[in-house]
């Protein structure tokens, strides 16, 4: 027993040995600098055209998930074809949190990609105020982009956004015929929503709801805050978040939807609740276009017919196609590494402008992205998806929103949405009564926060 | 007498159950982490929850080698689960040794600020690290991860705790035969330690195999990533390939099973042939 | 050759000599490991410990604040709810596990039969995916559809419990979660350390009549002393930094229940950029973690004697 274990040892430890020197062979070519992101398409450069400059090297930018998320190359592409100084190849990161987890290590390191995405603003703030932005006003000022004025920080322009989602609201229009309820026209406001879903919830077989909210804080404070006059969650007064809260608890206990319990614990994702008509109507950001109609070709999600309509409203005053609805969203950007080289910064600011015009966005809408240039072009490329709604309201819905960041770019967003999001969690579980849990996240907020 | 035997056996038996029922219980979520692998997306989560799938979709276990990386994530952990096990139980016994059988002046202040480690959080020490690697040109290769796990306070700790129940009286009996500190380490010490031993390689194995963070902060190269990091990109920001994910942490778990397995004897059978008398 | 430590007492100048020497070869057994370990992991520790001190975004300089952090986490009440959930989390985890841990090296260190497929089993929620355990628990503990609260309502238990979908017991359902995920780490463990134990004292103990409980008090408990020390304060530092558990579990929630010290450094660092603040709260969890450690350490030493 023992001589063999030393055996087996000394083959595990030779076996190490042989490993090691494979490792440091396969090493040794990305020990350099670059980040570079191994699925490149952008290194071909577009042939046949004869008259192009070989390009002078790379720009890198970061992007997630690339299976799955083909915008970033879309994006590369797209500038590539314009034969740039240097062409822009993807870096791989991961998705979510750990984006970002990452992309500090990287920049606190210097070993970032010359190009990177904002997520959202809470991160736009970090990277902002960080000194890890180019100012890109000059940029800025040419374009003619709305959900640029997101990026500014004091008076200068950090990153140019290239994506603007917005949350609408989804219906599963089989079910409403099913259930005999009038499907939305647009002129909604939350409690024709609250008793539409409890109408539904009555009327449809089996377990099937009217409505499926999901457990994030923005389905219900994203709302909240863009709709509710006056709202700021940077003043430290929530009072505007409570008839939304009211009305959510009164539907779950009308059974008009999961309850927050159990759509926790129960790892409830919108896709599948929507998806295969465990609901009939889904508050949801446009993203979610793209991947019905994917998960609809494929099977994964069942064949029914749907349609957009704009998000609820808090009144009338907004409600309605001869209004514009509001709505909310952050914009994704994208923005400039400052220690990107100097010979570099051009292309790199070519590129930001690729991205916010017109031409930037039919690519992006081609792919069932929402861009952040709207026109009647960009809507009719997007609504060519097979398998998209084609019904007149979807398309109005798309093109007619007002859509408030959700995030307001100032030092203490990411606490106070830290606090928010507990506030949010406590209330729908039952925890914590409505008005103690605003009192209480006021107390914190100023306390704590922002009187520091 | 007959009476009190069957009662005995009845007792037996009623372990028995026991063990078998908490065992399955205990397997539960492995059980649903298999039936989600066969799965469709939108079959992994409901309400209530699904034990068997409609139709059991076994060909993601094929599909997932075509879809993504699964070769080289499989290769990069293996490697690194190995080059790490094999550092650490080395350098840790090594320096366990230090620790428990020579007498120094400074040693229990040295072994404390060793433990005092273990005790600080890795994320909040995690970006001076990072640029102490990168400043040495380890980031974004696996060497990183290498020089992160294999000098483990862990291991030093552990196998010092363990040569400490080794009796004095051996390693006098050895100095006397004219053994060296370092005969002793290696003659009488390692043998007599290997069911420790044989913990700590299983302990590393498993951690350097399942570990995510050290992965997510030091290798970008879609060439270097191990499974877990791996497995992360069928996450996108919205959504996930949840049957995907499961199929390869199905795939991930295995070998660590079968290793157990086919090594867990180790623990009760090491010290049967080595013996303590020596 | 190296010289055999003599009984005998050496005279002074030997004396000298002979530390000398010691500290030598006890360096030369440590260095290969210090090397790496004092390089990698002690330098950013204490680099850690000037940040505390600090106002820093990760990126630029950082500025010295003095005490300044500190006396902000004074006034924090998200702190002190992550250190009261840490220490709630703890005093159940740390004995519940221990005496699971013990209680099956106990057992499968017997003939038992098929005890290798037991130990197997006992490590499996060890190496499955945490993911999938943050789920399948979840949904184990569901109020309305969880196979627990069914079986609690089959009783005529009318006022169940919400476990993660309320603040009130949320943490119970965590700190289960974590004993049944690590019995089986710790049953190792301890398994590796009963081998040590040498059978003939078990024998000589049965010759003179010791009960079950007398061997497992005067020849288990002392023969196990080393490995329970390391087991213990692996177990106390384990439970006081949990993290990814009750990220993928909970996430905190619901309100701040869950929320424990690990989480509100990642999230002070990472997701509010106040790395000098985290590093704040790093230090002090570490002060925690070390003297309870130290108290551990001397009992241990004081048991030994």
């Amino acid at each position: 027993m023992n001589r063999r274990l030393i055996a087996a040892s000394a083959a595990l430890a030779s076996l190490a040995l042989l490993v090691t020197g494979c490792g440091a062979d396969t090493e040794a070519p990305t020990d350099t600098e670059t980040t570079a992101g191994g699925t490149t398409a952008a290194e071909t450069t577009p042939a046949g055209d004869t008259g192009s400059t070989e390009p002078k090297g790379e720009l890198t930018l970061a992007g997630w998930s690339l299976n799955t998320t083909p915008e970033f190359q879309t994006l590369a592409d797209g500038f590539n074809a314009t034969n740039p100084e240097y062409t822009v190849t993807v870096s791989e990161y991961q998705a979510g949190n750990d984006y970002d987890t990452q992309m500090i290590t990287d920049l606190a390191a210097g070993t970032a990609p010359d190009l990177y995405i904002m997520k959202n603003l809470v991160n736009f703030y970090t990277y902002a105020a960080g000194e890890q932005l180019v100012d890109v006003s000059d940029v800025a000022g040419t374009l003619d982009n709305e959900s640029v004025s997101a990026y500014e920080l004091d008076g200068a322009t950090y990153a140019i956004p290239y994506r603007q989602d917005a949350w609408f609201l989804y219906y599963n229009i089989d079910l409403f015929e099913q259930a005999g309820v009038e499907v939305p026209d647009g002129s909604w406001t939350w409690d024709d929503y609250a008793a539409a879903a409890t109408e539904l919830s009555e009327k449809l077989e089996g377990d099937t709801k009217g409505a499926y909210t999901h457990s994030w804080q923005s389905v219900i404070q994203g709302f909240a805050n863009a709709q509710s006059e006056g709202a700021d969650v940077l003043s430290g007064e929530y009072d505007h978040l409570k008839p939304y809260y009211e009305r959510a608890l009164q539907m779950q206990a009308d059974g008009a939807m999961e309850a927050y319990g159990t759509v926790t614990t129960n790892s409830l994702s919108y896709q599948s609740q929507f998806g295969t008509q465990k609901a009939a109507m889904l508050p949801m950001g446009s993203w979610y276009i793209a991947t019905l109609v994917a998960q609809q070709a494929s099977g994964e999600a069942e064949d029914f017919a749907w349609g957009i309509a704009p998000a609820p409203q808090f009144d009338e005053s907004t409600a309605g196609t001869d209004n514009t609805p509001v709505t909310f969203g952050d914009p994704t950007g994208i923005g400039i590494n400052p220690a990107i080289e100097d010979e570099k910064l051009d292309t790199a600011k070519a590129f930001l402008s690729y991205v916010a015009s017109e031409e930037g966005a039919k690519a992006l809408a081609g792919i069932g992205i929402t861009p952040s240039v709207m026109s009647p072009e960009v809507t009719d490329l997007f609504f060519q998806l097979d398998g998209i709604a084609e019904d007149e309201l979807s398309r109005w819905t798309f093109e007619n929103r007002t859509v408030m960041p959700e995030n307001s770019v100032s030092q203490h967003t990411a606490e106070i949405n830290t606090l928010l999001g507990e506030l949010h969690s406590a209330v729908l579980s039952d925890s914590e009564g409505i008005d103690a849990a605003i009192e209480n996240a006021e107390n914190r907020a100023k306390n704590e926060i922002l009187n520091r | 007498m007959t009476e009190n035997l069957v009662l005995k056996r009845i007792g037996k038996v009623l372990v028995y159950i026991l063990l078998v029922a908490a065992a399955l219980g205990i397997l539960l979520p492995f059980y649903w982490m298999v039936m989600s692998s066969i799965k469709t997306n939108n079959e992994v989560f409901t309400v209530p929850i699904k034990w068997w799938p409609d139709i059991p979709q076994w060909q993601h276990y094929v599909e997932i080698f075509a879809k993504s990386d699964m070769t080289t994530w499989l290769k990069n952990t293996l490697l690194l689960s190995v080059v790490v096990t094999f550092m650490q139980v080395l350098t840790g016994s090594f320096a366990a040794y230090g620790f428990s059988k020579v007498r120094f002046p400074g040693r229990d202040v040295l072994f404390l600020a060793y433990i005092g480690t273990i005790a600080v959080p890795w994320q909040s020490y995690m970006i001076p690290q990072f640029r102490l690697l990168s400043d040495m040109g380890l980031a974004n290769t696996l060497w990183s991860i290498i020089a992160l796990q294999a000098f483990g306070a862990f291991g030093v700790f552990l196998m010092k705790q363990f040569f400490e129940t080794i009796p004095e009286d051996l390693s006098e009996a050895a100095r006397l035969d004219g053994l060296s500190e370092y005969g002793i380490y290696a003659r009488i010490m390692m043998p007599l330690s290997v069911p420790a031993i044989a913990s700590l390689t299983l302990l590393t194995f498993v951690t350097t195999w399942n570990d995510y963070l050290g992965p997510l902060i030091y290798l970008r190269n879609p060439d270097l990533w191990t499974i877990q990091l791996g497995l992360r990109t069928f996450v996108s920001q919205y959504d996930a390939d949840y049957a995907l994910i499961m199929t390869g942490a199905v795939l991930s778990t295995l070998p660590i099973a079968i290793i157990f397995l086919l090594g867990q004897r180790y623990f009760i059978e090491g010290i049967a042939s080595t013996g303590l008398k020596g | 050759m190296l010289t055999t430590v003599d009984t005998s007492r050496p005279p002074t100048r030997r004396r000298g000599a002979l530390k000398l020497h010691n500290t030598l070869q006890g360096w030369s057994f440590i260095l290969p490991n210090f090397i790496g370990f004092g390089i990698l992991t002690l330098v950013p520790v204490i680099m850690l410990f000037y940040y505390s001190l600090t106002e820093w975004n990760a990126f630029g300089k950082a500025t010295f604040v003095g005490l300044e952090n500190f006396s902000r986490l004074l006034g924090d009440s998200s702190f002190w709810t992550a250190l009261y959930n840490t220490g709630y989390y703890s005093v159940f985890h740390i004995p519940l596990t221990l005496a699971a841990a013990l209680g099956l090296a106990l057992l499968l260190n017997t003939g038992i039969k098929g005890r290798g497929f037991f130990r197997t089993a006992a490590f499996f929620p060890y190496i499955t995916s945490i993911v999938a355990i943050a789920v399948v628990w979840n949904q184990i503990f569901s109020p309305e559809y969880g196979p627990i609260n069914q079986a609690l309502r089959f009783f005529g238990i009318a006022d169940l419990p919400g476990w993660t979908a309320s603040a009130q017991w949320s943490m119970p359902a965590v700190i289960i979660v974590g004993v049944w995920r690590e019995m089986g780490y710790y049953m190792l463990l301890l398994l590796a350390g009963l081998q040590t134990i040498p059978a003939q004292l078990y024998e000589a103990a049965k010759v003179d009549g010791a009960s079950a409980w007398q061997r497992f008090r005067n020849v288990t408990i002392p023969g196990l002393r080393p490995t329970l020390f390391f087991v213990t304060v692996m177990l106390t530092i384990g439970s006081l930094k949990v993290f990814d558990l009750i990220l993928v579990m909970t996430n905190g929630g619901p309100g701040n229940s869950t929320l424990v010290l690990s989480q509100f450094i990642y999230r002070k660092g990472f997701e509010e950029n106040q790395f000098g603040y985290a590093s704040s709260s790093a230090v002090v969890l570490f002060f925690i973690c070390l003297s309870i450690t130290l108290l551990q350490y001397f009992w241990n030493r004081r048991q030994e004697k």
